[in-house]
């Protein structure tokens, strides 16, 4: 972290006052200098240290009032919510207080890591929480709301007692408290380039692996916990993720003919009822809609190409669609691309 | 000797909502420990809550409720400044009882 923060450290000074004069100067007619004021409102990280935190206070009860209003409704009332984040609160024993690192961290054995179990400086929490939250109004909490909302998590996972009155005076004895304080390393690639690295990749120029096999996936029963995978994708280019939605009835009611469309990948260029870059399915349903050849055409045109007849943009041959498959297709286009 | 309840409990006017979560291993008795012996059943057998002294709610849990329950529940009436008080007995006889001004 040290490298890191000191190359950060010395970017920061370069860009410091001289040389905002000097960027002026640099680039004339573009932009100006930030004021002292608009740099002191952009720059509110907080840092394990407590470089940069406000001073404030705040207590636990007064934090349970905020958290009741502003909270509550994601979290949970203690923070043992899992409906809409994963829990904030649970895990953490009072030995883990003693030693630093959360057991149940560290055995596997907890049903879900909560925030208290993961975080290692209540810098972090203080930081995200001014920063970011609440989710729908972020930076609206004083920084006295901030120390008491903070203090009110810390009194939920027993870091603090209920009385507690949570400040930038004491916040680093709270720091000596927290369950995982000890849990962080940095001897990995993430922080160290000498450290080991996330990941494996062997350069090679003879006997390279002609294939790639999977190593890992999605547990069964975590595959649609966040919804369809494949739905959240991009929608331009070639559809990427996999369908992850199970065998819910929402899945089994949609129509083969889109799915196999996904499969093939036409959804990146048409849409089913819009165009994109080629035309949308629906109006070449309409288009050809008394064409009795339509179809024997349509399927040469997917086979060998097209183009001309849309717009500017020419369809590539699709070679790699079995014949099969683009009877399928297009028979179900011209009729009128059901999608269930 | 299980930890302190948390307690809120709310009232808009003509009902009191009260959030509970209580701190209990809840062991369900079925259970093998590493070296496959049973690990002994623990779980609370009795819930009562009570409101400046009437009971509000009184139920009778078993091993089927999880680990370190929540409850949450509503009663008519209640007004800020009033008491709820929640308690609990287990299966070994242990006993909490907490409690909490009405907001």
């Amino acid at each position: 972290m040290s490298r890191f923060s000191e190359l950060l450290l010395s970017a920061v000074l370069l860009c410091g006052s001289p040389g905002a004069a000097e960027a002026a100067g640099h680039f004339p007619n573009l932009g100006r200098a930030a004021t002292p004021d608009e740099v002191k409102a952009w720059d509110i990280d907080v840092r394990p240290d407590f470089k940069g935190l406000p001073p404030g206070s705040g207590t636990v009860a007064h934090g349970a009032d905020v958290w009741e209003a502003k909270c509550a409704s994601c979290h949970g009332t203690f923070g043992e919510s899992n409906e809409v984040f994963t829990p904030l609160v649970g895990g953490t024993t009072k030995e883990d207080i003693e030693t630093g690192r959360v057991g149940a961290y560290i055995r596997g054995d907890a049903p879900q890591r909560t925030t208290l179990m993961k975080v290692a400086t209540v810098s972090t929490l203080w930081d995200y929480i001014n920063r970011a939250m609440p989710w729908n109004a972020p930076k609206s909490l004083t920084h006295d709301e901030v120390y008491a909302v903070l203090a009110y998590i810390l009194n939920l996972g027993d870091i603090v007692p209920a009385d507690f009155t949570l400040s930038d005076k004491n916040i680093a004895d709270v720091q000596k408290r927290l369950p995982n304080r000890n849990g962080m390393t940095t001897k990995h690639g993430l922080w160290d380039i000498k450290g080991k690295p996330d990941t494996k990749n062997v350069a090679c120029m003879k006997n390279c692996t002609s294939h790639v096999t999977l190593a890992s996936s999605l547990p069964e029963y975590a595959r649609d916990a966040h919804g369809d995978l494949a739905e959240q994708n991009r929608k331009v280019g070639a559809v990427r993720g996999q369908h992850t939605g199970g065998d819910g009835d929402a899945v089994a009611t949609v129509n083969p003919g889109v799915a196999l469309m996904k499969s093939q990948g036409c959804s990146g260029c048409h849409g089913i009822g819009n165009g994109i870059v080629g035309p949308a399915f629906r109006d070449v349903a309409k288009r050809y809609k008394n064409d009795k050849d339509a179809e024997s055409r349509l399927v040469g045109h997917v086979k060998n190409g097209s183009g001309g007849n849309w717009g500017d943009i020419a369809m590539p041959a699709q070679t790699q669609v079995s014949d099969a498959d683009v009877t399928a297709l297009i028979r179900w286009i011209l009729s009128g691309s059901p999608e269930n | 000797m299980a930890g302190p309840m948390r307690i809120r409990a709310a009232s808009n006017g003509t009902e009191t909502e009260v959030k509970v979560l209580m701190s209990h291993e809840m062991e369900t008795g079925q259970r093998k420990d590493p070296s496959g012996a049973l690990i002994p059943a623990h779980h609370i057998t009795e819930l009562t809550a009570t409101h400046n002294g009437r009971v509000v709610l009184s139920g009778q849990f078993g091993p089927a409720v999880s680990k370190n329950p929540y409850l949450q529940f509503r009663f008519k009436g209640g007004a800020k400044g009033d008491k709820v008080t929640v308690s609990w007995v287990d299966n070994k006889g242990d006993k909490r009882s907490d409690e909490v001004v009405v907001s």
